[in-house]
């Protein structure tokens, strides 16, 4: 009888409790996003009520007081052309890594892999020293320059091991006998068959790049080359009391990722299970 | 000789193609750990900025009389051994849950694994409203309403670092749970079905079947929690600055400390040497284990 029971309902209180645990984890951000369309005392009575309107004020001004077309055209240049280096000179590389397995190049793969375990945020200052003697301070080009170091090393290793297991060597070498050069063959032929592993690679580096604090922070000084985050950290000592204003900024903060997750998630959580897997 | 030569280009041609990557690599990345090896034996400052000195292993033992540094070693060993144990158990309940048969299973999925997709920075300003002690404190109005004391989640010196904890492990457990769904889902059901016709109950199918073949991922999350955890920067900086005291000082944020705040830059590098030789040695010591675990349980 009880086992019965158990069959019966057992799934569906599963669920239940499943999808109250959901819940549950999502009331932060709930919160998050409830509050900025609340005045102060709204939100301190009733914190997780619905708003009693939908009050864009906070908003607006969160708007021009971050300048948030700047600062997330600024993010976006970044992410972009950083994402963009990963992907080419990554791939370029494995590409030759994986087709030319001679012990030079086998010595260069180990070179790249044993970077995964390096703390390199250790080498800040001479970092520091190096991007300014480059000229590149306060300037963009700085962080993309350093997420193309230290974002290029996992990228390596996805693309190498996806050329061994999925990229077939034969047209690489009948387009070598027809006079194809190796960049041409690299371009016309691997490239285009790298679709599922660059997908991988541009979610996995998208996330890191954007979410990166710590190099903004050290080498964009000025506010007209600042990103989101640093905006949102300037932001927060002046308005830590008028916390209304603020809540706003936060979720301007995390939004653009978060509808580039709502838009993708099934690649997103598939890119994530495939970049740790990989390997 | 023209085939030859040809050849020979071609092979050039494969190495040209390293070449980009391998100077952004060497510039952004070597360049700045191998100098900080360096430096590390030097009396390098911002007060000191050439005619460098030759100081012997002083920077090492200045280490252990600063207790900011000190403490950061140990807060962050705390943090990381927490994230990866927790993170690693949780992912791995939550996975095995949303494994089964569920109508809202993919709905749930994507709320576990939404956290993740934020900034830390954020995640920690957000986190740092919601255990307030103010008026405004989300948790604890909901703890005083239950008519117990207000808890100082972020301003007690025995709480604030598990607090921080807590924060992560709610932001990344459900990362942690989609590479353990994914290595799941790689499992041939009819391993279960064997255990079944042996007479395996589910939980002696989880310990038997399940556990030994998710080897892969629990290497994988276990390793990043570790390392990831050792280098946790954002989230301090956002929810407690390292304070109160040195309460939640971790080796980033000291280290950050020491020499953009102090600039003790030879202080900083021979502390920044001590951290890589103690994540070289956790990470080996971690997937030997690993690896002794796997070849145990198969």
């Amino acid at each position: 009888m009880s086992s019965k029971l158990v069959r019966k309902w057992g799934n569906p209180l599963f669920e239940l409790c499943m999808i109250v645990a959901a819940v549950i984890t999502f009331i932060p951000i709930y919160y998050l996003i409830v509050t900025t369309f609340k005045t102060p005392e709204d939100a301190t009575l009733f914190p997780l009520a619905l708003p009693s309107s939908l009050n864009f004020a906070n908003y607006m001004e969160a708007w021009t007081t971050m300048q948030y077309p700047r600062v997330f055209l600024n993010t976006l240049i970044v992410t972009v052309t950083s994402v963009l280096g990963i992907v080419l000179f990554s791939s370029m590389a494995a590409y030759s890594l994986a087709r030319r397995n001679h012990a030079f190049n086998r010595f260069l793969f180990m070179f790249f892999l044993a970077g995964m375990m390096v703390p390199f945020q250790m080498g800040l200052v001479n970092l520091y020293k190096l991007i300014n003697a480059l000229g590149l301070m306060d300037h963009l080009a700085a962080v993309t320059v350093v997420n193309i170091g230290t974002g290029s090393i996992i990228a390596i290793f996805l693309f190498h091991s996806f050329f061994l297991s999925s990229v077939p060597i034969e047209l690489e070498e009948a387009a070598f006998i027809d006079g194809c050069s190796v960049f041409k063959t690299f371009w016309l032929i691997a490239f285009p068959l790298l679709k599922p592993v660059i997908a991988t690679v541009v979610i996995l580096s998208t996330l890191n790049v954007w979410n990166d604090f710590m190099n903004p922070l050290l080498f964009l000084q000025s506010r007209d080359n600042n990103v989101i985050l640093l905006e949102v950290f300037r932001n927060v000592g002046q308005f830590s009391v008028d916390w209304t204003s603020l809540f706003p900024m936060l979720l301007m903060g995390v939004a653009p990722l978060m509808i580039f997750y709502l838009a993708m998630q099934k690649y997103i959580i598939k890119g994530v299970a495939a970049g740790a897997l990989k390997g | 000789m023209n085939t030859k030569m040809r050849l020979l280009k071609r092979e050039f041609d494969y190495q040209i193609l390293i070449l980009p990557v391998l100077i952004f690599y060497l510039l952004f990345c070597v360049y700045p750990f191998l100098s900080t090896f360096y430096y590390s034996f030097t009396d390098y400052s911002n007060m000191k900025l050439t005619n460098l000195k030759f100081v012997g292993l002083e920077n090492f033992r200045s280490i252990f009389d600063s207790d900011l540094l000190m403490i950061s070693i140990k807060n962050s060993l705390i943090y990381a051994l927490l994230m990866t144990v927790f993170q690693t158990t949780f992912g791995l309940i939550l996975a095995v849950f949303l494994d089964r048969k569920l109508k809202t299973k993919n709905i749930l999925r994507s709320m576990f694994f939404l956290p993740a997709v934020f900034s830390p920075l954020i995640i920690g300003y957000l986190w740092s409203y919601l255990m307030s002690t103010s008026d405004f404190g989300l948790i604890n109005s909901a703890i005083t309403a239950l008519g117990f004391e207000k808890i100082n989640f972020l301003g007690n010196p025995d709480l604030a670092l598990y607090s921080v904890v807590f924060t992560q492990l709610w932001q990344w457990t459900g990362w942690a749970m989609v590479i353990f769904l994914a290595n799941l889902q790689s499992i041939p059901k009819d391993l279960y079905e064997a255990a079944e016709i042996d007479g395996a109950n589910s939980w002696r199918k989880f310990w038997k079947v399940t556990l030994p073949l998710m080897q892969p991922s629990v290497n994988v999350v276990a390793v990043t929690a570790m390392i990831g955890g050792l280098k946790v920067f954002d989230i301090i900086f956002a929810l407690t600055e390292g304070g109160p005291g040195n309460s939640t000082e971790t080796i980033m944020t000291a280290y950050i400390k020491t020499v953009f705040n102090e600039g003790f830059y030879a202080k900083g590098a021979a502390f920044g040497v001590v951290f890589f030789i103690a994540v070289m040695m956790i990470t080996m010591v971690m997937m030997s284990f690993l690896r002794k675990w796997g070849e145990n349980t198969r």
